[in-house]
């Protein structure tokens, strides 16, 4: 790297402390106007490392225009079994663009250490969309490596709910829309716990030794082990998440955990290998349909709400059908066939009503449409800066090897 | 160009395209990785040239233990390897007659299907409430509220297992190469079968042995996929490390350092092991 882009590299850094110390003033101003429990928490949630875009960025946003074009293909990278695919075939039908639907996102870091390098050197990545969770789209749009939203293109963006417009990482929504929310805690096969498990305490009961799993993602391991220890994650400091960290070590090391996971706790699951995992509210629905016994808890001490979100890489084939995309899927009726397939928390206004007509259960499933009473245990990951998310990915890698 | 100059110059000429080959393909890659190796910095902000060395000891002080754990997974697994492949070869070459064919292909059989796929059927196979870990239990093998999977036996079988076929093979070819008659002669020389075998056969079939524990050892050492599928944290080794570091810490000096830190290991194991096997052996196994 020459000297010059070294620089500017440090320079960005040096922009991102003062974007930092910003979100820190900006936070307890958005507390004051926050007027539902689930918008306190969620114009806080995310983990942010930052706020709002570089200031490159912030200038695209403000003159962002993307006009009608022809398309035949929007490229979409997401997470496995997220959407029900008759929608693309629907999106097709009804625009005749292919949407060429890649699931090739495991992990965020992962994914970010895929596609880093042509980001960095201001190319495109061939995908014309895709989704990231809030800390790592935070950190996309710090780093200037999105295309801002032409609005007029997305008229559906009004049905987004209300909790979600004013996140810390993107202030009015202008880089990106959440696809899908969901919550991170504890999935358990209540035959082998012969009972409902209700607090983290059960998780790190001795008589589970070696039957439980954690996910190989420090932020989601890290949270946990704070919610027990009676802190709120999204005000955790890196002493905290370092101290959750050792816990976790000394759990590990004593064979209490049997092993970190990604996605493939379901497979434990599924085949009674575990009793607990900690686990996405998602799947353990779509997990249910094979294996009843299966449940998801949100503990007493609380769980991570978190959201998927939409975003336009730089240099896309085609902003204008990137934004028709994310307005289809914008629209109840589809939002509807989404969250029945993937069972997720829809972030659309009007979904749980068009749910109700097909599917009553699943309408009134609080893993869908958490209450009142759930949100207010739920919490954002941990805001981080640079520094402090490498500090922490250390340490969790030496004690997870992830 | 007169005669005599062309005559010189044929046999470097002739060198051309396996020097260009190990040029664009080791040495350019291995040069990239040893610069990659002593960058500083942090994946935001990008890594630049620094010449730090630091990241070397720090990988050997962190990661020692995997390390040391690669090493002796992969060394008890081309051991197992080697004491289940020597007989199932040396009957395949001696006595398997037209069966033969039919039972080499049933080694390579298994290998049709993909590597990952092969490892994640174990996983089912060894999971807690399976048919064989029931059976394990039943007969005492396995503790009460022990388990198949999860553990350092599952992956040092698993590494084992999808290693085998690079051990049984080139010992088969070894051993089919043996010149029955020199068996012969030595029986005729008052020398008894055990004699025959230790004298006769199993010196011929070394650069097999050679051969074969290289192709098991040095993959297998690099190995993660059976780690990571079938073990814990706890049986974590180099090569998740490495992947880790790569992919997910996205600390790309880190990861480099630490291949080459492999690389340097591995080279001399195989240094070593040519030295106590006898050099020729390394030739005749490679040609």
């Amino acid at each position: 790297m020459s000297r010059e882009s070294f620089e500017s590299a440090l320079e960005r850094l040096l922009a991102e402390r003062r974007h930092n110390r910003r979100r820190f003033v900006g936070r307890a101003g958005s507390a004051a106007f926050a007027t539902s429990a689930l918008g306190a928490f969620l114009s806080a949630c995310g983990g942010a490392e930052g706020e709002g875009g570089g200031e490159e960025s912030e200038e695209r946003a403000a003159t962002v225009n993307h006009p009608k074009e022809e398309f035949d293909e929007v490229v979409f990278s997401n997470w496995p079994l997220y959407i029900d695919k008759k929608v693309l075939r629907d999106f097709r039908a009804e625009t005749g663009a292919r949407v060429k639907y890649i699931e090739d996102i495991n992990d965020n870091q992962e994914f970010f250490g895929k596609v880093r390098q042509p980001l960095q050197q201001d190319r495109g990545i061939g995908r014309d969309l895709v989704a990231l969770t809030d800390w790592m789209a935070g950190r996309w749009i710090r780093l200037d490596y999105v295309e801002p939203l032409d609005k007029k293109n997305i008229p559906n963006e009004r049905n987004l709910t209300d909790n979600l417009r004013n996140v810390s990482f993107d202030r009015g929504r202008r880089f990106s829309l959440p696809w899908q929310s969901g919550m991170t805690a504890i999935g358990y096969d209540s035959e082998q716990t012969g009972g409902d498990v209700t607090s983290i305490e059960q998780f790190f009961d001795p008589k589970y030794k070696g039957k439980v799993t954690m996910l190989a993602d420090a932020r989601e391991a890290a949270s946990m082990v704070l919610f027990m220890q009676g802190k709120r994650p999204d005000e955790a400091t890196i002493d905290d998440i370092l101290a959750a960290i050792e816990f976790i070590d000394e759990k590990n090391r004593d064979g209490h955990i049997r092993r970190f996971t990604g996605n493939d706790y379901t497979g434990d699951l599924q085949r009674g290998n575990i009793a607990m995992a900690q686990a996405y509210s998602g799947d353990v629905i779509q997990l249910q349909a094979d294996k009843a016994s299966l449940k998801f808890s949100i503990p007493e001490e609380g769980a991570i709400l978190w959201s998927d979100n939409m975003m336009i890489p730089q240099k896309p084939r085609t902003a204008y059908g990137a934004e028709v995309f994310m307005n289809f899927v914008y629209d109840p009726e589809v939002a509807a066939k989404i969250a029945a397939y993937v069972n997720y928390v829809p972030p659309v206004k009007g979904t749980q009503e068009i749910l109700a007509k097909q599917d009553a259960k699943l309408a009134e499933d609080p893993l869908l449409f958490p209450t009142a009473e759930d949100v207010a245990r739920l919490s954002g990951y941990p805001n981080l800066s640079v520094e402090e998310e490498q500090q922490m990915n250390e340490a969790f890698e030496k004690v997870a090897g992830a | 160009m007169g005669l005599r100059r062309r005559r010189l110059l044929t046999p470097y000429l002739l060198l051309v395209p396996g020097l260009a080959w190990l040029v664009v393909f080791f040495l350019v890659p291995a040069l990239t990785q040893l610069y990659v190796s002593l960058q500083d910095g942090n994946f935001e902000i990008g890594y630049t040239f620094q010449w730090n060395w630091a990241t070397y000891s720090e990988a050997i002080a962190d990661y020692d233990e995997q390390f040391l754990r690669s090493i002796r997974y992969a060394g008890t697994a081309t051991l197992l390897a080697f004491l289940i492949s020597f007989p199932l070869a040396y009957f395949i070459a001696f006595k398997a007659g037209r069966w033969k064919n039919l039972m080499l292909l049933l080694i390579i059989l298994p290998f049709f299907t993909s590597y990952l796929m092969r490892t994640v059927a174990w996983q089912t196979i060894l999971s807690d409430n399976a048919f064989v870990t029931e059976r394990l239990r039943d007969v005492g093998l396995v503790a009460e509220d022990g388990r198949l999977l999860a553990t350092t036996n599952a992956v040092v079988a698993g590494i084992t297992y999808n290693f085998l076929p690079f051990m049984a093979l080139p010992l088969y070819v070894a051993l089919e190469k043996i010149d029955r008659r020199l068996i012969e002669a030595a029986t005729d020389l008052y020398a008894s079968r055990w004699q025959a075998f230790r004298r006769v056969t199993l010196p011929l079939a070394l650069p097999g042995i050679f051969a074969g524990t290289l192709l098991t050892f040095i993959p297998a050492v690099g190995d993660y996929i059976n780690a990571q599928l079938l073990g814990t944290s706890r049986q974590y080794m180099i090569g998740n490390v490495i992947q880790s570091k790569f992919l997910v810490v996205t600390d790309y000096p880190a990861a480099a350092a630490l291949s080459f830190l492999l690389m340097g290991a591995l080279l001399i194991c195989v240094f070593a092991y040519a030295r106590v096997l006898g050099a020729r052996n390394l030739e005749e196994a490679v040609v």
